[in-house]
């Protein structure tokens, strides 16, 4: 009975796989073609191995130049949107002050800002500070679109570290940063990693307001690159794959290397919160 | 600290340097690159740069010598163009300075700031037969923009050391208001200095001060946390410990000053966008009547795909649609995968949790290609099953099929994700005590994984749900509002109106009934949440 009930939910399981990487295999396929028209056969897995589309993508001189500046943006967002959501959910855990209902309230409403609303403002602001075409304006606009989400989950697990150890460290006489630097944060890596990956993922894959801000090819960031391969009439399949693997794999390593935190981090502080 | 004044000045120091000579090399890497370009392209080039006005001035010259002549070197430039009428005569009387220079430039390739911070660059070379070409052009100097650098790196560093100061608040620190004092006249002196001293303005070219991520790093950092510096900087001149509160506020100020200036002033600059009429950089105050035009669905039957309400109802039906088959598929595999004797489910996992890592704007293409009428694959199976081809994008709920599902393999493994952390922190002799006792499997579910799960997912499902409605990459890369912008939803609409038809008041109007819808949204299911906490 319960082998047959397995054996079944393993056909369910095949199935939800095979469905979930027949288009994913599709890319991979397609980016190892010489060919640059969309790969028609039934057969997902890759029949030839070609490495003609990354070689003329990696001897495009700006390629590479792109492809750095998406790290560089990815980097330093990461590095700023993970300081900005650890002491903001650090203070919206640990303290009541006036204004904290009010903030967490405001951190769920800019969810709901539309995009399109804020396309606009932000160009001229950017214009205004000189940002346009400059990596650091994406860094300081990706990092803010990014922590609300951020500082959400984890506040949700700081919510879930006992306070008894902290209050033996005050009794210490350790101060507030004390507390955070030293019990706080090293209890709270797999959320920060979870945060990191987040924030990182935002920068790394944001395409509109990259394809708004940057009118100098110089200056693309991969997205805008990779999209610019598929036009409204014609698409050169084989570049757009090859660059959306490019862009892919970093992220798919890190997820795998973080998924098991990943289904610890984003839910912690809700269940027992 | 005194180390860090140091090193902040020389820092400063170093980058102003280097700025100066960034800004230069640009200045004349472009004289060149201009001046080289026109001596390929002769007299229409200059005709070229005239028009574009990209050079102060510009000209090429050619000279060859006279014929029979006895003495060659008795020979003037002829020339052929200059950016400015009358200078051709000017030159053949060789009293401008810049024929001169052209002059100059067949004997030697010449490049010069020039005095007023433009650049002069010249360029020839030896044709057969005696004949020499050159050409020259003057770039105006480069926009620059006047940047207190020390004194905002100086206000930077007040700022950090008090923050830090105050994020630390250590009961022992006797110093505080010595350190506190120290930094605010520390961070003055820095925004005054430069005044004061009238020392050099540090200006720097644009091209340089925009692009160069030290300068902008400072700038930035300076403009956002001087105000934070002094607004922690009042506190001590009662010479009071720094409240509790204030040390929250230390904590939660980077974060939310980032917000505000970023995200809220973006924000009610677009709100007030929504009462304007808007476009092509002209702006005129029209009061409320995009929001009449919008609702009043002005000029178009309610039931047409452009009206508000069609648009509405679409993204309703799109968001719920989305909402109940990621829930539903992403709950369905946890409660399997929970399974602790379960085979290979770490292998099941990690392929399911693929679409989560792809970026969406791939997604997008790769099934806007899968759903192709002529290629795609998804027609070429059903071919295997003897189906007709469908032309996916031309009616309006195979369309929106085609939408849904490809935002439903990209949105599955999030709740997936989500309840299955939900499911592991059951304790598992919640169930051994409930098999115990008898209870179905059905019941199981019921009575103890729905009310456990439920904390972690409704969460998750409302937040799924705000963003599944403002779902922007998805329909307008896959159906594109195809057919008849009938599949469009209300974000796709604004950002139509604002950016392909230039009508930002109108998109501006949109953008905040969606925000409103949403609100509302909210609104209501907090007080749901919170009546089933109580």
């Amino acid at each position: 009975m319960a082998r047959l009930d397995h054996a079944f939910k393993h056909v369910f399981l095949v199935v939800f796989s095979v469905a979930t990487l027949f288009p994913a295999l599709w890319v991979v396929k397609m980016a190892f073609r010489a060919d640059q028209s969309f790969a028609t056969s039934m057969n997902p897995l890759p029949t030839e191995f070609d490495l003609s589309n990354f070689a003329a993508l990696f001897g495009d001189a700006l390629f590479g130049r792109q492809l750095l500046n998406s790290l560089f943006v990815a980097a330093l967002t990461t590095a700023v949107g993970v300081f900005l959501a650890c002491t903001a959910a650090y203070a919206f855990s640990r303290f009541r002050f006036p204004g904290r209902r009010a903030g967490l309230m405001f951190l769920l409403v800019t969810q709901m800002f539309p995009g399109t609303l804020m396309t606009i403002p932000l160009y001229s602001l950017m214009e205004m500070l000189g940002l346009l075409d400059a990596l650091l304006g994406l860094v300081l606009v990706y990092s803010t679109t990014a922590i609300p989400f951020c500082i959400y989950m984890l506040k949700g697990y700081f919510d879930t570290i006992p306070r008894e150890l902290e209050e033996s460290a005050i009794m210490d006489g350790a101060g507030p940063f004390t507390l955070f630097w030293r019990i706080i944060l090293p209890l709270s890596r797999p959320a920060i990693a979870v945060t990191a990956l987040f924030s990182f993922m935002t920068a790394w894959n944001e395409y509109i307001l990259a394809a708004t801000f940057m009118g100098d090819e110089q200056a693309y960031t991969l997205p805008v690159k990779v999209q610019s391969f598929v036009g409204d009439y014609t698409t050169e399949w084989g570049y757009f794959a090859a660059g959306a693997l490019i862009v892919s794999v970093p992220v798919m390593a890190l997820f795998f290397a973080l998924q098991k935190h990943l289904v610890g981090g984003l839910t912690a502080g809700s269940v027992k919160g | 600290m005194l180390a860090t004044v140091v090193a902040v000045a020389l820092g400063t120091f170093v980058f102003h340097r280097y700025a100066a000579e960034r800004g230069d090399a640009i200045g004349r890497a472009r004289a060149e690159q201009a001046a080289r370009w026109l001596l390929t392209h002769g007299p229409a080039g200059v005709d070229d740069l005239r028009r574009s006005g990209t050079v102060r001035l510009a000209g090429v010259a050619f000279d060859a010598p006279p014929p029979g002549s006895r003495y060659p070197y008795l020979r003037r430039p002829i020339w052929l163009a200059h950016t400015e009428p009358g200078k051709v005569e000017a030159a053949l009387s060789r009293d401008d300075p810049a024929e001169k220079a052209a002059a100059d430039a067949l004997v030697q390739d010449e490049l010069v700031r020039l005095p007023d911070g433009g650049y002069r660059a010249a360029a020839g070379e030896r044709l057969g037969g005696g004949e020499r070409r050159a050409a020259f052009v003057e770039l105006a100097p480069p926009p620059r923009v006047e940047v207190p650098w020390p004194g905002l790196a100086m206000a930077m560093l007040a700022a950090l050391v008090f923050w830090w100061d105050l994020a630390r608040r250590e009961p022992a620190s006797r110093s505080r208001p010595v350190v506190g004092a120290l930094t605010v006249s520390v961070g003055v002196l820095g925004l005054l200095a430069p005044r004061l001293l009238a020392v050099d303005r540090l200006e720097v070219p644009a091209s340089v001060g925009s692009a160069d991520v030290t300068g902008t790093a400072m700038l930035l950092a300076g403009v956002v946390l001087a105000p934070l510096a002094l607004v922690a900087g009042a506190g001590w001149r009662h010479g009071s410990r720094p409240s509790p509160h204030r040390v929250a506020y230390a904590y939660i100020g980077p974060a939310l000053l980032g917000l505000g200036v970023l995200v809220l002033v973006p924000f009610l600059y677009g709100v007030a966008l929504a009462f304007t009429r808007a476009s092509h950089g002209e702006v005129v105050w029209v009061g409320l009547s995009n929001f009449v035009d919008i609702l009043s669905s002005a000029g178009r039957s309610l039931t047409e795909p452009l009206s508000f309400y069609f648009t509405l109802v679409v993204t309703l039906l799109w968001t719920l649609a989305n909402v109940v088959l990621h829930t539903g598929i992403g709950l369905g595999l946890a409660l399997i995968l929970k399974e602790p004797t379960l085979r290979f489910k770490g292998v099941y996992r990690v392929l399911l949790i693929i679409p989560w890592a792809v970026p969406s704007y791939i997604t997008a293409l790769v099934w806007k290609g899968m759903f192709n009428q002529q290629y795609g694959l998804v027609n070429h199976l059903l071919a295997g099953v003897g189906v007709a081809p469908v032309a996916w994008f031309s009616e309006f709920w195979t369309a929106f099929t085609a939408n849904v599902v490809t935002n439903t393999w990209l949105g599955f493994p999030f709740m997936m994700v989500v309840s299955l952390g939900a499911l592991q922190s059951i304790p598992s002799d919640l169930y051994e005590a409930a098999s115990v006792d008898g209870a179905s499997k059905w019941q199981q579910f019921r009575h103890i994984t729905m009310p456990l799960l439920r904390p972690a997912l409704v969460p998750a499902i409302i937040l799924g749900s705000v963003w599944t409605f403002n779902m922007f990459n998805i329909i307008y890369l896959v159906s594109g509002g195809q057919p008849n912008h009938s599949t469009d939803i209300l974000i796709t609409q604004a950002y139509r109106f604002a950016f392909e038809q230039d009508r930002y008041g109108y998109a501006a109007a949109y953008s905040v009934l969606i925000f409103f819808i949403l609100v509302i949204w909210s609104f209501f299911t907090q007080r749901f949440t919170r009546s089933e906490e109580a």
